[in-house]
């Protein structure tokens, strides 16, 4: 009996761990949880179940109707919860439509046989861009220490699994370094003020759960780098020098543009998600799991 | 494009150990000031902002004196003096209220509910003198524009380094707290104009008004914030602030701090009714303490366009009046006859309790889209007159008794306070009193199914007694006491320890495994 259950265990154990986004979305449920029971947002169910029945169920059509297989149903999962953490409308509609755009445009803008937005990037530019009814709420989080912590760390965890914290580091150095040579070296500003602006949970959360997508970033691990090296100064002379709230994520936003020129130019093959398909993947660098 | 990308920055200079909004106090000469809480109207309209400040400023006005650093060189046109009375409207208008409800009476009747209102008015007015000189010394800090707008004599400088600022200051008579040097300098890299702000005696006593007016001033920039940094550089304690906005399209909320809706629509015992400023001032504290003092409060959103049927829903006072909303600043209205307006228009109010710890970065702001209305309402209910031979009485007296000890027991969760002392409030039905656990125990009321025995009015000891009785009562901003840190928290469990252990363990554990 004792060893079938760990036998099972270890079954268990081994699927969960096959694929970097079981991660994901273990870890994005936590912050959910989290931000409706602890830092009591104003967010309603109804919300929560508009998002994911309509990013689940574009997935599910887009999946039958490309004859794909529906392991695809993952990815829309962490997006609609990506929605859930960042994007506030009151308007259920907006909500809505914030959840199939952001999986419509993993079918419809593509290139290279991959698509080039982050879909929850998407979903909510486009919809603050289109509707003018929905926001992010970037204070949302607080500013506690625990929140570095523990983004940090669970980020870290899921990004070194997918091979991505390349892309995190190089963010991070781009926005950071820039910031901390304006706001400490140059402005003299006591050196708390910038760690409140580094602690601060949504840009953690973007830092190692959105922009280190393995799929719609370029794949060369140098262009890669500096992808994310220029999208972490936009960012920062989007936050300091225009004001422009919720910066990371309209950054990335405006630099997914470039990501087929760079992918065309320097090619390095396509990402997959799982270790057990690797025979049909190209780069099997990015593949293996250590 | 540079200048615009600079944002208003407001600097207070008055009383060495005083509470201040935006600025720090430091006094001309050394006179103890205290200033509880300072009020701020936000405008926004675009990347066009109208700030308008007010503070119970409480000492000689000889020894008043403000800083305010600017994106730009304000224009004469761009400095105003409102009233003191569109805050008191705003804050009458806004505050967190108590509605009180009837019970029906039982076999007959109808609830009633009875809100208060009073109209109030107030009017702007605004004077205007020039002068205009340029000063320079070793300060390396010139004199651009002088000012007389209303009482206040009003200099633009602008300065190249923060020691020769304060030096500037310091001979011109400003008594500067320690530590402004450092808490000045970003300000001056991000290439600020300041001005200060003293009072003209001249035409203080010509215009005979008792108390300072606010001072508005208008600017363009993309920056929508509120520099606090700047008050606390005396560094004493933490210190409040209400924030009341107007802007085109919805609530305002903070993007470096959670914005959190207080508690609301809570029902509370009758007796809270007669210290309800205590009650709520108690329960900003408890809730302070409970979810962090690193937040900023919302206590009121309302959609107040002009084709708003419901302005508030109950109405502490009067909404706020067209004349008013103009004064404040609001540009993009139209007027309509019988004092009425068109045009879309989102009230916002938020409170802010900052300290140097808690707030290390300046407040900024966001317009959401978000035109839900908000309130911070609690309710009273009053039970119904008894009915003699009515057959619903029992069961509505045990409905009853439960409700109360509910109301209690929220009272204790809301404010922390001993509900010891109202054990018996449960059984005390406005004016009747019903039997009690202990009347049982000791028999003095013989038989469940007697009429309640009828006693004079009940006087149920308030935790703190307040002079405020009206029927819909507001709480005057005034009595919120800065809340301490210091205090005596209960140790919090530590699910961040707890958190950050399994974290770590489970990052560990799968480095080791692979």
């Amino acid at each position: 009996m004792l060893k079938k259950m760990i036998r099972a265990g270890s079954r268990l154990n081994t699927l969960y761990c096959s694929d970097a986004r079981h991660y994901q979305i273990s870890f994005l449920s936590i912050f959910l949880l989290a931000g409706l029971f602890r830092l009591h947002w104003p967010l309603s169910y109804a919300q929560i179940f508009i998002t994911l029945s309509a990013t689940l169920s574009t997935q599910y059509i887009a999946l039958r109707l490309l004859r794909l297989p529906m392991d695809g149903l993952k990815s829309a999962l962490i997006t609609s919860l990506s929605l859930c953490l960042l994007f506030r409308s009151d308007h259920l509609a907006v909500v809505a439509l914030a959840g199939i755009l952001s999986i419509a445009s993993k079918y419809l803008l593509r290139q290279g046989g991959k698509h080039f937005f982050n879909p929850a990037n998407f979903g909510i530019c486009a919809c603050i861009l289109l509707t003018g009814k929905a926001w992010i709420s970037p204070g949302q989080w607080g500013s506690e220490g625990l929140w570095l912590m523990v983004v940090g760390v669970l980020g870290m965890l899921v990004v070194t699994r997918a091979k991505r914290s390349d892309l995190a580091l190089s963010f991070l150095l781009g926005f950071g370094g820039c910031m901390f040579i304006r706001m400490y070296c140059w402005q003299e500003w006591p050196a708390d003020a910038l760690l409140h602006v580094f602690s601060n949970g949504a840009l953690l959360l973007f830092t190692f759960f959105m922009i280190t997508d393995p799929v719609s970033t370029p794949q060369h691990p140098i262009a890669r780098k500096l992808w994310a090296l220029a999208a972490g100064c936009l960012a920062f002379y989007l936050q300091a020098y225009q004001w422009v709230n919720g910066a990371p994520l309209w950054a990335l936003f405006m630099l997914s543009f470039i990501t087929p020129i760079v992918d065309y130019f320097i090619s390095a093959g396509n990402y997959r998600w799982t270790t057990r398909t690797n025979t049909l993947t190209e780069n099997t660098k990015n593949i293996q799991i250590a | 494009m540079k200048k615009n990308t600079l944002l208003l920055l407001c600097l207070l200079l008055c009383g060495v150990k005083a509470y201040s909004f935006c600025g720090f106090y430091a006094a001309r000469s050394d006179v103890k000031l205290f200033n509880k809480t300072s009020q701020v109207i936000l405008v926004r309209n675009g990347e066009r902002t109208t700030v308008t400040m007010s503070s119970d400023f409480q000492g000689n006005v000889r020894d008043f004196a403000m800083v305010i650093p600017v994106p730009t060189i304000l224009q004469e046109q761009d400095i105003r003096v409102t009233e003191r009375r569109i805050f008191d409207q705003l804050d009458a208008y806004s505050a967190p209220r108590l509605a009180e409800y009837f019970d029906e009476p039982l076999c007959q009747g109808r609830m009633r509910a009875y809100p208060e209102s009073t109209a109030k008015r107030s009017a702007s007015v605004m004077e205007s003198d020039n002068a205009l000189s340029e000063e320079k010394a070793d300060y390396k800090v010139a004199v651009l524009a002088r000012y007389t707008v209303g009482e206040y004599d009003i200099e633009i400088l602008n300065a190249q380094e923060s020691s020769g600022l304060e030096r500037w200051l310091n001979d011109h008579g400003y008594k500067i707290p320690d530590g402004a040097e450092e808490v000045l300098e970003p300000y001056i890299r991000s290439n600020m104009k300041f001005f200060v702000v003293k009072v003209n005696l001249e035409h203080f006593k010509a215009g005979s008004t008792e108390f300072l007016r606010p001072l508005q001033i208008r600017f363009s920039s993309p920056k929508f914030m509120l520099p606090i940094r700047l008050g606390m550089a005396n560094g004493e304690g933490s210190q409040d602030m209400i924030v009341y906005s107007f802007t085109k399209n919805g609530r305002i909320e903070t993007t470096n701090y959670r914005s959190l809706r207080m508690p609301t629509d809570r029902q509370v015992p009758v007796f809270t009714k007669e210290n309800f400023g205590a009650f709520y001032t108690a329960l900003y504290k408890k809730n302070l303490q409970k979810e962090g003092a690193d937040n900023v409060f919302l206590e009121y959103a309302w959609d107040i366009s002009g084709q708003s049927a419901v302005k508030c829903d109950p109405c502490p006072s009067q909404p706020p009046l067209f004349q008013e909303i103009l004064s404040a600043g609001v540009d993009w209205l139209q007027s309509n006859s019988w004092g009425q307006y068109s045009g879309s228009l989102f009230f916002t109010r938020l409170h802010v309790t900052y300290n140097r710890i808690d707030f290390p970065q300046d407040l900024v702001f966001q317009e959401t889209p978000d035109r839900s209305n908000f309130q911070c309402r609690y309710v009273i209910r009053h039970p119904a007159p008894y009915t003699e031979n009515c057959s619903e009485w029992n069961d509505y007296q045990s409905k009853k008794i439960a409700e109360r000890k509910q109301e209690l027991r929220e009272l204790q969760a809301l404010t922390g306070w001993d509900v010891a002392q109202h054990r018996d409030y449960p059984y005390y039905f406005n004016g009747y009193r019903v039997k009690t656990p202990r009347d049982e125990r000791t028999g003095s009321v013989t038989q469940k199914s007697e009429a309640p025995e009828k006693t004079a009015a009940i006087q149920v000891a308030p935790a703190i007694r307040d002079s405020d009785t009206s029927t819909l009562v507001a709480v005057q901003q005034q009595a919120f006491i800065p809340s301490e840190k210091s205090e005596s928290a209960p140790e919090p469990f530590p699910y961040s320890t707890i958190a950050m252990l399994t974290v770590t363990g489970l990052f560990l554990y799968h480095r080791f495994r692979s």
